[in-house]
């Protein structure tokens, strides 16, 4: 039985549908909306639920500047206990100074049984934060979790896809567990709405702010983006078939058979 | 001794093909040792000198037989502190993905995933990544000293057998005990049978198909095609196909001539996946949907009645 768990929550940018030039055009990265990271959005709901089930205290902690999409203030209307936020350094910040810091405020948030986080980035589909995370931790890791299937007070075990299958892995306590699951509207896992009573009550509630220097983070940056080089976009023209039209239809069938 | 590790992926069936690219990869950058962890390492030690391996580091021990992440970061972190490589590539894969990131964070190192390109002299090595629906090469470069993972993508080289005088070293390393506690309890194996890589004809499915039944419906236009049935990592998620059958950034790149693309969006992961398809024919009843703007036939219906009607006059 879980008594902490932490969810690291990102917001992050909208890349479903990137239009225009991401370098230098109207659809610059800067320009693209942000949106809460939707698996870690699913990590909270799973820590919520084993939240209603155990009754174990929930902390989200997500490393970002202060920005117009609130994510921690969207976890606490959803039923976290408490929030913290880890002031983002200036500029680009590369997996390793993300997991250094996050490593630092997770330690200095006490005891904890998991630490849940999506497997989705923006810029694909990967652990890389999990497992800079768990490890620096010393932590046991799970990637690409689709369920939690067993959690005592030592150990987990979950259910995760693989090329050839599924798996079912178990990790020591603490661990970290990178959620992978794209969920659909009618998934019974999809994360719950925020509360209205709770967005009342917590509308101005502080959330605690830590920095580099207070976590004792200094220089932890391993990579750098040397260069970001624009490729040719794709050119396609587009034909229009009418799905009412047999004739239009047999024509396409007969062009690409 | 090397400044290149390779991590090898290996199972029942062999040493992973992207293992042997990742070995080649080494080969043009200086040649590297490849690494392997697991027992009766002996057939595929030999299998590396024949592909070009500097050497073959052989770390057989019963903790490590078969693959679980936890051992195996413990025991790559350990060999690398131990010869002290300064890049190590594994294969970007759910085994490698898993493991890499992991060992860095052991290690407090460097760690790139998903690379599919490399520059640069040796020691000064830039690592390239196609991000943004195919539209920016972002170029990384390791900050300071110390050891680069590297997960690299399917493509990265070509592998191939050349002769090599390099010998295998038996080496021990030594597992913490939190890292014996991690254990595989079970694996539900399913076996290949979908050939996404190779086919000529695919027809896709994304959330927009709605149901396993009406996936049904695709399989059938598959059939008439002589084509095979892909998925989105939505439709795969949601249950209505295996996962074998994903098409993405995860899951597998397809090249196939005709890519039927029913009820999917257009998400930037999975277009990643079929950038390199010939002709596109896209289904969708969001007459908006991104999937629109890479499709070479443009169809906004309903793919239920589309779909029948296509296979009525394939006849």
């Amino acid at each position: 039985m879980a008594k902490h768990i932490i969810v690291v929550a990102r917001e992050v940018w909208d890349t479903r549908d990137i239009i225009g030039d991401p370098l230098t055009g109207e659809g610059a990265l800067r320009a693209l909306p942000r949106r809460f990271e939707p698996e870690d959005l699913n990590s909270l709901e799973q820590a919520l639920q084993l939240k209603d089930k155990d009754g174990c205290k929930v902390t989200v902690v997500s490393l970002a500047p202060a920005g117009d999409l609130d994510v921690l203030r969207e976890c606490l209307y959803r039923g976290a206990d408490e929030a913290v936020r880890v002031v983002a350094p200036e500029g680009s910040t590369d997996s390793a100074t993300a997991a250094a810091l996050l490593a630092a405020a997770i330690r200095r948030l006490g005891e904890h049984d998991l630490v849940l986080l999506g497997v989705g980035v923006p810029e694909g589909e990967n652990s890389l934060l999990a497992g800079e995370l768990a490890g620096r931790l010393g932590h046991g890791q799970i990637t690409y979790v689709d369920s939690i299937t067993e959690l005592s007070d030592t150990r987990v075990v979950c259910r995760r896809e693989i090329e050839m299958g599924s798996e079912f892995v178990a990790a020591p306590l603490p661990a970290v567990l990178a959620l992978g699951v794209y969920l659909l509207k009618d998934d019974p896992r999809t994360p719950r709405a925020a509360k209205a009573m709770l967005k009342l009550k917590l509308k101005k509630a502080p959330i605690p702010e830590w920095t580099a220097s207070e976590l004792g983070v200094c220089d932890a940056t391993r990579v750098r983006v040397a260069a970001l080089r624009a490729l040719p976009t794709r050119q396609v023209e587009t034909r229009d078939v009418d799905p009412g039209s047999e004739a239009a239809l047999k024509a396409m069938l007969q062009d690409i058979r | 001794m090397a400044d290149i590790l390779v991590y090898i992926e290996h199972d029942e069936s062999g040493i992973s093909d992207l293992s042997l690219q990742a070995l080649a990869l080494s080969r043009q950058l200086g040649g590297g040792e490849a690494l392997l962890l697991g027992r009766g390492l002996a057939p595929l030690a030999e299998t590396l000198l024949k592909h070009g391996a500097a050497a073959v580091l052989a770390v057989e021990q019963s903790a490590l037989a078969e693959h679980v992440a936890l051992p195996a970061a413990h025991a790559l972190a350990a060999v690398i502190r131990s010869r002290s490589p300064r890049l190590v590539l594994v294969p970007s894969s759910t085994v490698g993905n898993d493991l890499a990131p992991l060992a860095a964070g052991l290690l407090e190192a460097a760690c790139v995933v998903d690379c599919d390109g490399v520059e640069g002299e040796a020691g000064a090595w830039r690592f390239l990544r196609t991000e943004f629906d195919a539209r920016v090469r972002a170029v990384y470069e390791p900050v300071g000293v110390g050891p680069v993972l590297v997960t690299v993508k399917d493509g990265i080289a070509e592998a191939g057998a050349v002769a090599s005088t390099g010998r295998v070293e038996a080496l021990t390393v030594e597992l913490p005990a939190q890292a014996l506690r991690g254990s595989v309890e079970r694996r539900e194996v399913v076996k290949k049978t979908v050939n996404l890589k190779d086919a000529r004809v695919i027809i896709g499915g994304g959330a927009g198909v709605g149901s396993r039944e009406n996936f049904a419906l695709l399989e059938g236009l598959a059939e008439k095609l002589g084509g095979e049935l892909g998925a989105t990592r939505a439709s795969v998620d949601a249950g209505w196909v295996s996962a074998e059958r994903q098409i993405g950034q995860t899951g597998v790149t397809v090249r196939p001539d005709l890519y039927i693309a029913c009820g999917i969006s257009g998400a930037v992961q999975h277009l990643v996946g079929i950038r390199d398809a010939k002709t596109v024919v896209a289904i969708n009843s969001d007459a908006s949907a991104p999937i629109f703007r890479v499709s070479h036939y443009r169809i906004v219906g309903d793919l239920t009645t589309v779909v029948p009607k296509l296979m009525e006059l394939l006849g």
